[in-house]
């Protein structure tokens, strides 16, 4: 059977996604960290796998797959294993429709957090100004080039902060609203918009630990500890390489209130 | 199928044609009826118990198919409901051929569908909303939950189109028209080979844009044969004769938001 090899940085966001799907699968495949923050992602050997310098990517065989949650439904459509999608169409509708407005409306706003305060920084602090300036040069695609010059310069308006704040408030509010109608996100069983759903939320506890609490949002809480607990997410942890995934640990915790862990 | 289900769809133009014309091909029998989607009726429908993805789609103004109650949307997400309900033959059966017609749709849903919305709603939409009393369109956006969707609604009235996201546009629409004539090089009738979701999802995008963006189709043979091909299906057919008024391609209402980060 042809081989996976999964190009990932750590168990987060985008890329955490087929990585957890991958290990819940139980499907075997060999990892390749891709450090963003040494840039590995425009190096000529990534480029020749994904020439749009962006992580994840998946190669099965000599099919190279790139975009996050569709390599998860590729995977979970292409493998044997626990189904991570319902068999009704109405779920399946939710499930997809949860996972594209977590990609393109929520992700986004909680990823400009992410650029300007962790990114960014780390990037200045391991290699100076100046060689990044050279470094977002040689980045393939004009939208990456843009979002890595605000981070590294500080560009980021108040206004789209504001906006991306209020949208991980209504955000925040919606899934605990949903996570109140069902035991998982969007369907009664644990499927793709659940892993989704983690990669962007595992956090949350700890970096917006006014709005995601035990007191203000139960339902979110105790959906991401049951997640946390499935040995999957422990193995799939176990790959990140710095504190940024070391974050879920705060999941350990049994109550959370307000402010803690900040 | 089980369930009272009842699909509202605005003029035959965007994404209500794409829904409209799958819908026709799947055959199967779901009450459709006609909303003013220019005059914000989408926000006022009743019998919604569960309204979220009316709200909160990251489409805008699309078709919303209602059952026993809950608001479903995003018109790629509506058509594989439909076509799973259905005898599924409008997906590639295959786990590759199935991510390569999900990429082609978020290609789509991304890049073009922005675009064209912009320039459709430039086009077509402003003078009637510039001209409407201040009280009833505030009447229109109070009735609007999300606030960034009631943004753009302000920003067709008021005119607020400048000339960079203009000529970023309308590049986006000569990109998309560029795939569709390489993907047909080979002498496929359809994008994916079999006729699929993609083709419908593409074509309804499309079809305003000749008129808006003629230099994107022009020396595109390929394009334009499979454009005919499209218009010559009964489903579009059937599609465009619900129209209320002769020239649905002229019929815009605010679309999907161009992406705010990376
Ligand atoms: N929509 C894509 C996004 C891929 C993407 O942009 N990934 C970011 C990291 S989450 C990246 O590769 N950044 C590298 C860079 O900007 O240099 C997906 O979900 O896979």
């Amino acid at each position: 059977m042809a081989e996976i090899t999964l190009y990932h940085w750590e168990p987060n966001a985008n890329s955490g996604k087929p990585m957890l799907a991958l290990m819940e699968k139980g499907v075997p495949f060999t990892s390749h960290y891709i450090d963003m923050l040494q840039f590995d992602q425009h190096k000529p050997e990534y480029l020749a796998i994904n020439r749009q310098g962006t992580i994840p990517a998946m190669t099965h065989g000599d099919r190279v797959l790139v975009e996050s949650t569709a390599i998860m439904e590729y995977l979970d459509e292409a493998f044997a294993g626990p189904a991570l999608m319902p068999a009704g169409a109405r779920d399946r509708w939710r499930i997809r429709w949860w996972m594209k407005f977590m990609d393109q409306w929520l992700a986004p706003s909680f990823s400009m957090f992410g650029w300007k305060f962790f990114v960014g920084p780390n990037a200045i602090a391991a290699h100076g100004k100046d060689a990044l300036e050279a470094a977002i040069g040689r980045i393939p695609l004009p939208e990456r080039q843009v979002a890595w010059r605000k981070a590294v310069y500080g560009l980021f308006g108040e206004e789209e902060m504001a906006e991306s704040a209020r949208r991980i408030d209504v955000g925040i509010r919606m899934l605990e609203a949903e996570l109140g109608k069902r035991e998982w996100l969007a369907s009664d069983q644990y499927s793709l918009a659940d892993i989704n759903g983690f990669n962007l939320a595992y956090a949350m506890p700890l970096s917006q630990p006014h709005l995601a609490n035990d007191d203000l949002t139960p339902n979110i809480m105790r959906w991401l500890r049951a997640i946390y607990r499935r040995p999957a997410t422990r193995e799939c942890w176990k790959l990140g390489r710095t504190p940024m995934a070391a974050r879920v640990d705060i999941l350990e915790q049994d109550y959370i209130g307000q402010g803690a862990g900040a | 199928m089980s369930g009272d289900m009842i699909l509202y769809h605005g003029e035959p133009n965007g994404p209500s044609l794409a829904v409209l014309a799958v819908l026709a091909e799947t055959g199967l029998d779901i009450e459709c009826r006609w909303m003013d989607l220019a005059g914000g009726e989408r926000h006022r429908l009743s019998g919604i118990g569960e309204p979220l993805a009316r709200d909160m789609g990251v489409e805008g103004e699309g078709p919303v198919l209602v059952i026993d109650g809950e608001a479903m949307t995003e018109s790629v997400f509506i058509a594989q409901f439909l076509d799973e309900s259905g005898n599924g033959a409008l997906q590639p059966q295959d786990a590759y051929g199935h991510w390569q017609m999900l990429m082609w749709c978020r290609r789509i849903t991304e890049r073009c569908a922005p675009a064209a919305a912009f320039l459709g709603c430039r086009a077509h939409a402003h003078a009637g909303l510039a001209a409407m009393e201040d009280a009833a369109f505030a009447d229109l956006r109070g009735a609007i939950v999300s606030e960034d969707l009631a943004s753009r609604w302000s920003a067709v009235r008021s005119g607020d189109f400048p000339e960079a996201q203009v000529a970023d546009s309308k590049a986006k629409v000569a990109a998309a028209v560029g795939l569709v004539e390489e993907q047909l090089e080979d002498g496929r009738a359809w994008l994916m080979g079999p006729l699929t979701i993609a083709d419908f999802e593409t074509y309804c995008w499309l079809a305003g844009m000749v008129e808006l963006v003629p230099d994107a189709f022009a020396g595109k043979a390929r394009a334009a044969g499979w454009m005919a091909r499209m218009r010559a299906r009964p489903s579009v057919r059937g599609a465009l004769a619900r129209a209320r008024r002769a020239d649905p391609e002229h019929a815009w209402a605010p679309g999907p938001e161009i992406n705010r980060w990376g």
